[in-house]
């Protein structure tokens, strides 16, 4: 380093913030310490540890095309598998010590695994493994099997005609310590000065590998309390907390919260109109695609929806009081619905609402949306089997249309419930995780919550959709964390 | 008076493009969109792994404006041309890689299908130019 220490300091730190954390969390790892320019990570699963460090090496190489060679910010990581002891603060053992030894020995820009990570993923994960044979690391008795991983199998070939540093000493040691078990990998980062065509690295103030490497076995004070980035992507509902100064009156103006947009924003109410229904038991579920399948008998509980898909001046209350972080185009029409929402934001959204008003709001449950979106029908679509001009909003449906965004709220006739929207216009949020089909589904109206729930449902199809996606049994799926501009999301709330 | 009239029109000029185009994220012109796995031709039984590859450029999640990278998006069986100037559709044939994955189980009906990659940059807009990769063709008994 020396050059622009400052400069690449900020820079590792916002990649820190940006990628590192966020892509640890996606994979179900903890962060278990910084140590100095490198990092420390326990996952309870190989491959999604592998799986990680290739998403980060991936990620830095997009993030340093841009720069010249000589400001490029390079990674070596290091997987391993085995025992360790957990402590509150820090992990110990031989494990450790050997996931930083293949850290120290690893290529800038690339992931080296041991022979038990290797073992485990090879048929799993359809990656290119170079074998590097048997390495003597420092203070561990018995040699470690080495591969380099490649992401792309096609490069191994050319990876086995190129010539690889062989790596480093000897030593004896001790250490047999047992513990609870878990995966992590090692990584640490080289601000480094990468200088022509030979990886020659210059660090900042250590000294090449063993010492570094052996760093994280040193028992330290991290005054970074491990499980906190375990959540970063996801931890939505935490956010509200911000001073939140609207009145507690449901129909209340949101002026006071935002003194300086108040003068434009008419007193209008934030609070979605909501409509009771009385629930009961329907037919859930279409044979007309797999993921609808099997149709099954759903006994919905009495609750309120929202009449329409809630809109840009209701968002925008939320993001005057502090309490949504997505910011919408200034000019964007209030009475339109919110779209390019996340799963994440709509927590956002129905955590200060509840807060304003006092009353519990919450995103419908799957059973919930198609129990109200077909209004007491059985058919496809809530007025019939066959599409209707005029019935929704839709690539396909007739007018009004407009091809880059939705028609405001209320532009189609309402269903026999009342509700508007129940099938084109947005994508719509709802609480449950992704499950490809019912199998095994709830049927009591609740949300199913059990599997993968990085990713959970939307209904409705959007104006963007062709009329199949408008049918009240159509479903798919999106990642909670990410925004899409067809996406928003109607409230609901239990009695 | 006249030459600092000029200057002054020259660049709102030389921005008016910018905003009109505001979505074609410049990308490098040697970056390589492809499938490692399933290869064009192949036969599959059952569901699979479908493995992205980028050269060139980086993955990162949706919404991340990092330069140089982009998410993957998966195409099946879609015969539209891709239309540059609107956020790649998201439905049923259009799948959405935006957390930054580089591979996905795949579970299609038997018979042939076509598959094809398309980078989205922060905005699920296609790149300028376009990064997209072979459409290949595949069997699923």
């Amino acid at each position: 380093m020396g050059l622009d220490e400052e400069g690449t300091h900020a820079r590792v730190q916002r990649q820190k913030r940006d990628l590192i954390e966020p892509t640890i969390a996606e994979h179900h790892g903890r962060l278990v310490k910084h140590t100095g320019d490198g990092f420390l990570v326990m996952f309870d699963s190989p491959v999604e540890a592998v799986r990680c460090a290739i998403v980060i090496q991936q990620s830095m190489v997009g993030r340093n095309a841009s720069l010249p060679r000589d400001q490029w910010i390079l990674y070596r990581l290091g997987v391993h598998l085995g025992d360790v002891i957990i402590e509150p603060e820090d992990i110990y053992g031989d494990g450790v010590n050997i996931a930083a030894r293949l850290e120290g020995i690893a290529n800038p820009g690339d992931v080296f695994i041991s022979g038990g990570v290797y073992e485990q993923i090879k048929n799993k994960l359809v990656c290119g493994y170079q074998s590097l044979g048997d390495r003597q690391v420092k203070n561990i008795t018995d040699p470690v099997t080495v591969y380099r991983v490649l992401p792309d199998p096609a490069a191994v070939v050319q990876a086995r005609k190129t010539h690889l540093p062989i790596g480093t000493l000897a030593a004896l040691g001790l250490g047999a310590i047992i513990g609870t078990a878990g995966w992590y990998w090692f990584a640490q980062e080289r601000p480094a000065i990468v200088r022509a065509p030979a990886p020659a690295i210059e660090t900042p103030k250590q000294a090449p590998s063993p010492q570094q490497a052996a760093a994280p076995a040193r028992p330290q004070v991290i005054p970074d309390p491990a499980p906190r980035p375990a959540e970063v992507p996801r931890a939505a509902p935490a956010a509200p907390p911000a001073p939140v100064t609207a009145p507690v009156a449901p129909a209340a103006p949101v002026a006071p919260a935002a003194p300086v947009t108040a003068p434009v924003v008419p007193a209008a109410p934030v609070v979605p109109v909501m409509i009771s229904l009385a629930g009961g038991t329907f037919a859930m579920g279409s044979n007309d695609d797999p993921s609808e399948k099997p149709v099954r008998r759903v006994t919905v509980k009495p609750f309120a929806i929202s009449k329409f898909p809630v809109t840009m001046r209701e968002w925008k209350a939320c993001v005057a009081a502090k309490a949504c972080t997505y910011s919408p185009a200034a000019d964007a029409n209030d009475d339109a619905p919110v779209t390019n929402v996340s799963w994440n934001d709509a927590q956002q959204f129905v955590a200060w609402l509840s807060q304003v008003t006092q009353k519990t709001f919450r995103l419908p449950s799957e059973a919930e949306w198609e129990y109200a979106a077909r209004g007491g029908t059985a058919t496809k679509f809530w007025w019939g089997d066959q599409l209707q001009a005029g019935m929704a909003n839709c690539k396909g449906c007739g007018e009004p249309y407009n091809t880059t965004q939705p028609q405001k709220v209320g532009s189609f006739t309402p269903n026999p419930f009342g509700l508007h929207d129940m099938g084109g216009a947005v994508n719509q949020w709802v609480s449950d995780c992704w499950h490809k089909t019912y199998a095994g589904a709830p049927v009591d109206g609740s949300s199913w919550l059990d599997g993968d729930c990085s990713s959970r449902v939307i209904r409705s199809g959007s104006w963007r959709n062709n009329p199949d996606y408008v049918r009240a049994a159509s479903r798919d799926h999106y990642d909670t964390n990410v925004r899409y501009p067809t996406h928003g999301f109607r409230v609901a709330q239990s009695p | 008076m006249q030459i600092g009239r000029a200057v002054l029109l020259a660049a709102v000029l030389s921005l008016l493009p910018a905003a009109v185009c505001a979505q074609g994220t410049k990308a490098p012109s040697d970056a390589y969109l492809y499938f490692v796995w399933p290869q064009d031709g192949t036969t599959i039984k059952g569901a699979f792994w479908a493995r992205f590859g980028l050269r060139n450029m980086g993955v990162t999640q949706a919404g991340s404006e990092a330069p140089n990278a982009g998410h993957h998006h998966l195409l099946i069986d879609v015969n539209e041309p891709l239309d540059t100037n609107e956020p790649i559709p998201q439905d049923k044939s259009h799948l959405h890689f935006g957390a930054g994955q580089t591979e996905a189980r795949i579970e299609l009906p038997p018979g042939r299908h076509t598959l094809q990659l398309v980078l989205g940059d922060a905005k699920h807009f296609p790149f300028n130019p376009p990064i997209v990769s072979k459409k290949i063709t595949i069997t699923v008994r």
